[in-house]
């Protein structure tokens, strides 16, 4: 990695170029990681630091390793020159057209720069074009919304658009910036694979957009097509990287994509967000919790990626937190979906599921295609008893997103529910497919294999087996493991997950009666195997016990003893009656 | 969204919409007389009317018709008046310039409308009636408008002049037709018309070059830079082969309108009929899905489809149709994925008949969707998983008491149960679902089809389901057919139940099926039938009028309206008409089996010839089958394989395996008779291969490929092999209740043991045989092994001659009758070789009794090419002229069997073609 310093000065070059060209969102993301860079602390005064220094506990915590910001080895990092920049000739029209631009009149500011031929104007042409299309879209889809929910309402720009930026591209006269454009264009078209290619060719002469790159990456469905792409190594790559491998779900390669870059951007709350969120898909929630606790101190306006921070909350069912950051995010922005589905939580964790339902819809009214809402929601309607609702709800999930196991396992669960337990094998079929090393799906299909009207125990045991080897958290699988192979008549396997589900809780020291049930059987087991010592064992740490267990095991301790001493044990009985 | 079921009423006005109500308002133009101004007669002013209603409920598309489709039709419709309409239309669509002259033209239709008070109004004058069809139309169409938002109104505005635009890109070219074919009388009209769209183009142009500027920054400066100007015209050139597109593109491929979509969609174009017109159109489709397979193209459909869903995502029955599609492409995943998703979106509530709107519960009918995929399963061979989720489904619907999807999904099991024959599904049906048996899980499976056939007629009946019955019926019929009736219970008095089948049983339950015919507008179908008719009747707009059927007065033109006769029969709706064709196809079969040749002919002729355009094409196949293999055993090969290639040539890719089987069934028998045992041998052994595909596991055609391993083994004189053969079919046929099958087989290995020597043996067998056909009334059968009963007392010794006689003579009219034509000539063979042996014959004396019968062997057994009876015939009469010494006749018949001989034992190799491009293939 090149050094901070030039990193350092690349971003400034760049957070000028990229809100000259109302980029805004681009430079925001470049000014967050330029502000993340860890200062020299030599030169600055402790004013400067400050701002920086909260969050360094945290990163003691739970940094795994210790990152030097030395590259991997063999990777050599292409240093892109930063592009000068050309026009000041036309450049009051510019400033005209900029400042109409920012009061968002986009046509007003293509009109103003209707002649120019600079790069720059061009492209804030074309821009400007661009919004005008994409606003006018978005007030169509409202006007034209019938009853089938037309959805033809398009960017009545693309046409032209496309044909201009082609025209430039062809002619060699597009700079980096137009070929974003033109990647927007192309995508929104449907062309693809040319959109691809056009975006490449944008963040390799142009790193440092991070627009291009998020475009890039919703065009990646695959890690084949990734595979694919001729990037040149820029630092901005990996971030890159680290961000789709999380949306591939290839969360451990992101989390330790993230890691490395924060050892140079260490103070980059984008990147503290990331790694939460990743760390939230592998379930460490603990950490989480720390990770956006500490976030919110620095950044406390944040409303990005506090939705996960809420699922976090919701599912350690902290009230209070969640309520506050419920009310933190209504203050700051009361119409961001995030925020919606913050609330949505919220009730949903307070049992209020009707008026959850009610967040989420608006949630989705402002984000249509907001994912976790849809699956949110879905559950709050299984809650509700609602099923065809929810149904619904998760299948359009699932068609936004085919890989989203969570949409796909609540259909299976809400079959199940509606006494389908075959119709619903298919949609656990899919999820598990998506997510082989959850556990809870695997014993969701377990159970639906168990279900009376199925009776299916040898596919049961085949999902729990899965289950139990990938972390089982609730200990379910090892139980249910020995109980089928108990009920199949297979002893020999019952005692083997009855000591192994024995040995778990007694590492995890839970008490409970499954652990007398184990005991129970185990003795019984090896008592019919005329494995005494054994036995003996079990028998007398059921002596621990109260209950029926305890006189039973005196009573096996007793038979064992005369078994062993050669009387037959029939007369002891009768002696003791 | 979620959970929420749309009401069907999306109606929104669009400009086709607009220009339909401008032809309804010349059509019932107020303050007119009885015949309007423009019309010149009572049948034109009707035709127009006609027009209309067929224009409002066709669904022969998802999308509107452009203004020159309209204008198209209007010209074939409007005889001398299609000028005035077209201009009347263009003008009056060009003259909406403003969302004021919207708002006044919806004024001034209202006044087309009467009143609810139309009590009141005067003779002679034309007002709709509010509640006719197009009065409706038109109500509907006030409201929408009344309904929209300024936005909306402006909306409209820009479409109409895309509408119109459109149209002006293909005047020219019509313009030009129109001044030639019109009389000089026109030309001062067509001038001025000339004149109007002039003007819209003009105007449109202006305001496409106004958007432009809007949009482009580009037209209006002097200097503008050279490449932005060609990049204008550019545009422009490009929008007019677009549209030009659109005229033809629509009906030569839908490929191209698919494309056609992605562009033309930024200018908004293009309009979803309603709502009702699309769900018959997706109706439509479904049937015409279903009724031609895989010939049905999948991409065109499908590039359909996914227009229709872009243009109306909250219409899930796409998800639907796409199922299908890819169901009879075999496409498994997609198949399976998109009716998961269809039941997802739509719970089971959209777009099914069968369901009363009153009975809508808020749990949704997923039990239509384990029917759905149990069918699904069925379908590509899964009878196992199938009846898992069928079991499902009975089980769900029980607990949401859906009786209907109960009644279906009854049928369903029957249908699989009869299907798959009763290989596989032992052990199945015992599992503790089925409140539906309770006697319990001892019954065979026959017994438990059975009783689940009662119990869904039962349902059926009692809900009213007419097709569900007439189905029943035929599955009644057809267990009946081949099935004796055993009593169900183990115990009790078993004496009072006869064991044997009832031929007149059969009879009634197929008859049952016909009073569908008359009842079935019962079940709700009327929506397709009307739309359907509409659609029949546009469509026919475009045939030339010299293909007429009923066209007998050519001259008066205008006074006759063809389009009536038209659509008469398209009235019984589809599915009514298969039901019906398919008790034919029963009664062929039935008949077929009974053994009265010229019954099953007759019922498959009708068949062919009245439910062609409504059957599936793998009936179609099936009737093509029976009538082929009728010919083979009447007519001898040479037709039946001239037959086979014309059926070849229509079911090209479609039911290849039914013609399939058929033709490797021919040339065994040719091969068989012509003494090519090898070829016989590789035709049965490919039989074989196909009996037990992929798929599942043939039980029918099972049985036929080692019957015929067994009767090709007989020709090679292996007799001991093919009696092995012969015996384990039989074990097999009498393991899974193959009764009919059953007694094929005893006769064949009384044959067997007759030919290799062992008469005695073989009599038991034929006996046997005998008693089976008794029990089922297989009488054709039953001639035939009284037949065999005869050579096998022949063969015992010449003084059982008398009593093969009796018995031969006994089965003579059955044989004769209805026998085919290797049947016919072994009677007569036999009963020759009766006269022969019979030592109180004296054959001088009476010549004809055995001359006559063998000539008569001879020339049928001609068409065969049976070399090996033949050549029996022929050593037959050569003895006989030697007796009566006539050594002339003698030598031609000894040479003509030794002809016979040769060929029997050195198979000519002249292969034919369809012989070896059956090989080649299979």
């Amino acid at each position: 990695m090149s050094s901070k310093e030039s990193c350092r000065i690349e971003l400034r070059t760049a957070i000028r170029q990229l809100s000259d060209r109302c980029l805004y969102s681009a430079s925001k993301w470049a000014a967050e990681q330029l502000v993340g860079i860890e200062q020299d602390p030599a030169k600055f005064t402790p004013s400067n630091t400050r701002f920086q220094r909260g969050s360094s506990s945290i990163h003691r915590r739970f940094r795994t390793n210790e990152i030097t910001s030395t590259p991997p080895t063999g990777v050599a990092y292409v240093s892109t020159p930063v592009m000068e920049e050309d026009e000041a000739i036309h450049g009051d029209f510019y400033l005209l057209a900029k400042s109409y631009f920012d009061c968002r009149e986009y046509r007003r500011a293509a009109h103003v720069l209707r002649d120019q031929t600079g790069k720059k104007s061009v492209f804030l042409r074309c821009y400007a074009l661009y919004l005008a299309g994409e606003k006018r879209k978005e007030e169509e889809m409202i006007e034209l919304e019938g009853p089938l929910g037309k959805s033809d309402a398009v960017n009545r720009e693309l046409v032209s658009l496309e044909r201009e930026l082609a025209t430039l591209c062809k002619n060699n006269t597009i700079d980096p910036f137009g070929l974003y454009l033109y990647g927007l264009v192309l995508k929104e078209k449907g062309n693809e694979n040319l959109a691809r290619k056009v975006l490449v060719e944008s963040v390799n002469s142009y790193p440092w957009n991070w627009s291009a790159w998020s475009e890039l990456q919703s065009l990646c469905t695959t890690v084949d097509i990734l595979n694919g792409l001729n990037l040149s190594n820029h630092w901005m790559k990996e971030f890159f990287l680290a961000s789709i491998y999380q949306e591939l779900r290839m969360h451990n390669e992101s989390l330790s994509k993230y890691e490395n870059l924060q050892g140079m951007f260490t103070f980059s709350n984008y990147i503290q967000g990331q790694i939460a969120k990743a760390r939230y898909s592998l379930r460490e929630f603990e950490q989480v919790e720390v990770i956006f606790e500490d976030l919110l101190r620095n950044d406390p306006y944040r409303v990005e990626d506090m939705d996960t921070y809420s699922n976090v909350l919701y599912t350690k069912e902290c009230f209070s937190a969640l309520s506050y950051l419920a009310h933190r995010v209504i203050m700051t922005d009361k119409y961001r979906p995030e925020s919606c589905c913050i609330i949505g939580n919220y009730y949903s964790l307070k049992g209020q599921h009707e008026k959850s339902v009610v967040y989420f819809r608006r949630a989705l009214k402002l984000n249509k295609n907001y994912l976790s809402a849809w699956t949110l929601m879905g559950h709050e309607y299984v809650e509700m008893k609602n099923t065809p609702a929810a149904v619904d709800a998760y299948r359009r999930a699932v068609d936004i997103n085919p890989r989203d196991y969570r949409a796909w396992y609540g259909l299976g669960q809400a079959y199940e529910m509606m006494g389908m337990p075959h119709y619903a094998l298919h949609y656990f079929r899919k999820s598990v497919f998506f997510q082989p090393i959850d556990s809870r799906l695997w014993i969701a299909m377990a159970q639906c294999y168990e279900s009376e009207q199925l009776h299916m125990l040898e596919e049961a045991i085949k999902c729990y087996k899965r289950a139990a080897n990938c972390n089982d958290t609730e200990a379910i699988a090892l139980h249910r493991l020995a109980i089928l192979h108990r009920e199949l008549d297979q002893p020999e396997e019952a005692a083997f997950y009855y000591k192994k589900d024995l040995e778990r809780m007694e590492a995890e020291e839970r008490e409970g009666p499954n652990i007398v049930e184990a005991l129970m059987f185990l003795a019984t087991h090896y008592k019919t195997q005329k494995k005494f010592e054994e036995a003996e064992v079990y028998c007398t740490r059921l002596l621990d016990y109260t209950g029926p267990e305890r006189e039973t095991a005196k009573s096996l301790l007793r038979g064992m003893r005369i078994a062993q001493s050669g009387f037959p044990s029939m007369d002891v009985e009768h002696f003791h009656p | 969204m979620a959970g929420v079921v749309k009401a069907p009423g999306a109606f929104a006005i669009t400009p086709h919409k607009v220009s339909v109500c401008i032809l309804v308002h010349i059509y019932a133009s107020p303050s007119q007389i009885s015949v309007p101004f423009p019309f010149s007669s009572v049948s034109q002013h009707n035709r127009l009317g006609l027009y209309l209603l067929a224009l409002t409920k066709s669904c022969d598309d998802i999308l509107e018709p452009k203004l020159d489709q309209l204008i198209n039709q209007l010209r074939e419709i409007g005889g001398l008046l299609d000028h005035w309409l077209t201009d009347h239309v263009t003008s009056r669509l060009s003259s909406l310039s403003s969302p004021d002259d919207l708002f006044n033209f919806f004024n001034e239709l209202r006044e087309t409308l009467g009143g609810p008070d139309s009590g009141v109004m005067e003779d002679d004058q034309v007002i709709l009636d509010p509640n006719s069809n197009l009065g409706m139309f038109l109500r509907r169409c006030i409201l929408a408008f009344n309904l929209l938002t300024f936005e909306g109104i402006c909306h409209l505005l820009t479409n109409i002049g895309i509408y119109c635009k459109e149209a002006i890109s293909s005047c020219s070219s019509y313009e030009l037709r129109r001044v030639d074919d019109s009389g000089n009388d026109f030309e001062s009209l067509s001038e001025y018309e000339n004149m109007d769209l002039n003007l819209v183009f003009k105007k449109i142009n202006e305001e496409m070059e106004a958007r432009k500027r809007a949009t482009e920054q580009v037209s209006f400066h002097l200097h503008l830079p050279k490449e932005l100007s060609t990049l204008v015209e550019d545009i422009e050139v490009s929008a007019d082969p677009k549209s030009e597109h659109n005229d033809k593109g629509r009906e030569s491929s839908s490929y191209a309108s698919g494309e056609l979509l992605r562009d033309v969609d930024p200018n908004g174009g293009v309009f979803l009929r309603t709502n009702w017109q699309i769900q018959g159109y997706l109706m439509e489709q479904a049937d015409a899905i279903e009724k031609h397979g895989s010939s049905f193209t999948l991409n065109a459909f499908e590039l359909t489809l996914r227009q229709l869903q872009k243009l109306a995502p909250e219409l899930h029955r796409v998800h639907f149709l796409r199922y299908l599609n890819n169901l009879y492409h075999d496409d498994y995943f997609s198949a399976l994925e998109n009716l998961h998703r269809y039941f997802d979106y739509s719970a089971g509530t959209e777009g099914f008949d069968f369901v009363p709107p009153a009975g809508c519960n808020s749990f949704g009918r997923y039990e239509i969707a384990l029917l759905c995929l149990g069918m699904m399963h069925f379908h590509f061979g899964h009878p196992k998983k199938a009846l898992e989720v069928l079991t499902e489904a009975v089980r769900v619907s029980q607990q949401h008491s859906n009786d209907t999807c109960l009644a279906y999904t009854l049928a369903a099991m029957c249908n699989l149960l009869s299907e798959i024959g009763f290989s596989t599904t032992s052990g199945i049906l015992g599992s503790p679902f089925s409140p539906m048996i309770s006697v319990g899980t001892s019954l065979s499976v026959q017994q438990q089809l059975f009783v689940l056939l009662k119990g869904s007629l039962k349902r059926a009946e009692s809900l009213k389901l007419k097709q569900l019955v007439a189905a029943n019926h035929l599955a009644m019929a057809k267990f009946d057919l081949t099935h004796v009736q055993r009593p169900l219970l183990s115990f009790g008095p078993k004496t009072s139940m006869k064991l044997r089948t009832c031929p007149i049983i059969v009879c009634k339950e197929l008859r049952s099926g016909y009073h569908l015919i008359s009842e079935f507008c019962c079940e709700g179908s009327t929506m397709t039938a009307d739309g359907a008719f509409s659609t029949a009747w546009l469509k026919n707009l475009q045939k030339p009028m010299g293909s007429l059927v009923l066209s007998q007065d050519n001259g008066s033109r205008n006074n006759y309206n063809p389009f009536l006769f038209f659509t008469q029969p398209s009235s019984i709706p589809g599915s009514v008409m298969q039901l019906v064709g398919s008790s034919y196809l029963h009664r062929a079969t039935a008949w077929e089996i009974y053994g009265s040749a010229p019954l099953a002919r007759a019922n498959a002729l009708v068949y062919a010839t009245c439910f062609a355009d409504a059957s599936s094409s793998s009936d179609a196949a099936l009737v093509h089958v029976k009538l082929i293999q009728h010919l083979a055993v009447f007519k001898g090969y040479k037709e039946a394989f001239a037959a086979l290639k014309t059926a070849e040539e229509k079911f090209l890719c479609v039911s290849k395996s039914r013609i399939l089987i058929m033709k490797l069934q021919l040339l065994h028998e040719r091969a068989l008779h012509r003494g090519h045992l090898k070829l016989a041998q590789q035709v049965c052994d490919e039989l074989g291969v196909l009996a037990s595909s992929v798929t599942a596991v043939d039980m029918e055609l099972k049985t036929e490929a080692s019957l015929r391993h067994a009767r090709t083994l007989l020709a090679a004189k292996q007799f001991s092999q093919a009696a092995a053969v012969a015996h384990s079919l039989f074990c097999m046929c009498y393991k899974f209740n193959l009764q009919v099958e059953s007694a094929t087989v005893l006769l064949l290995l009384a044959e067997i043991h007759m030919k290799s020597g062992n008469a005695v043996v073989g009599l038991p067998y034929a006996l046997a045989s005998l008693s089976y056909c008794q029990t089922f009334n297989l009488d054709l059968l039953r001639a035939s092994a009284t037949l065999t009963l005869a050579e096998l007392w022949l063969s015992l010794g010449s003084n059982h001659a008398k009593t093969a006689l009796t018995l031969l003579h006994g089965a003579f009219p059955m044989i004769l009758g209805h026998g085919g034509l290797e049947l016919c000539a072994r009677a007569y063979i036999t009963e020759a070789k009766c006269y022969l042996s019979d030592p109180s014959f004296s054959v001088s004396k009476n010549p004809e009794l055995v001359l006559d019968p063998l000539r008569q062997a001879a020339d049928e057994l001609q068409a065969l090419e049976h070399h090996e009876l033949m050549a029996e015939a022929f050593y037959l009469m050569a003895i006989v002229f030697d007796k009566l010494g006539q050594p002339e006749q003698r030598e031609e018949a000894a040479s003509s069997f030794k002809n016979h001989v040769m060929s029997l034992d050195h198979p000519h190799d002249v292969e034919d073609p369809i012989q070896s491009d059956t090989l080649l293939n299979a």
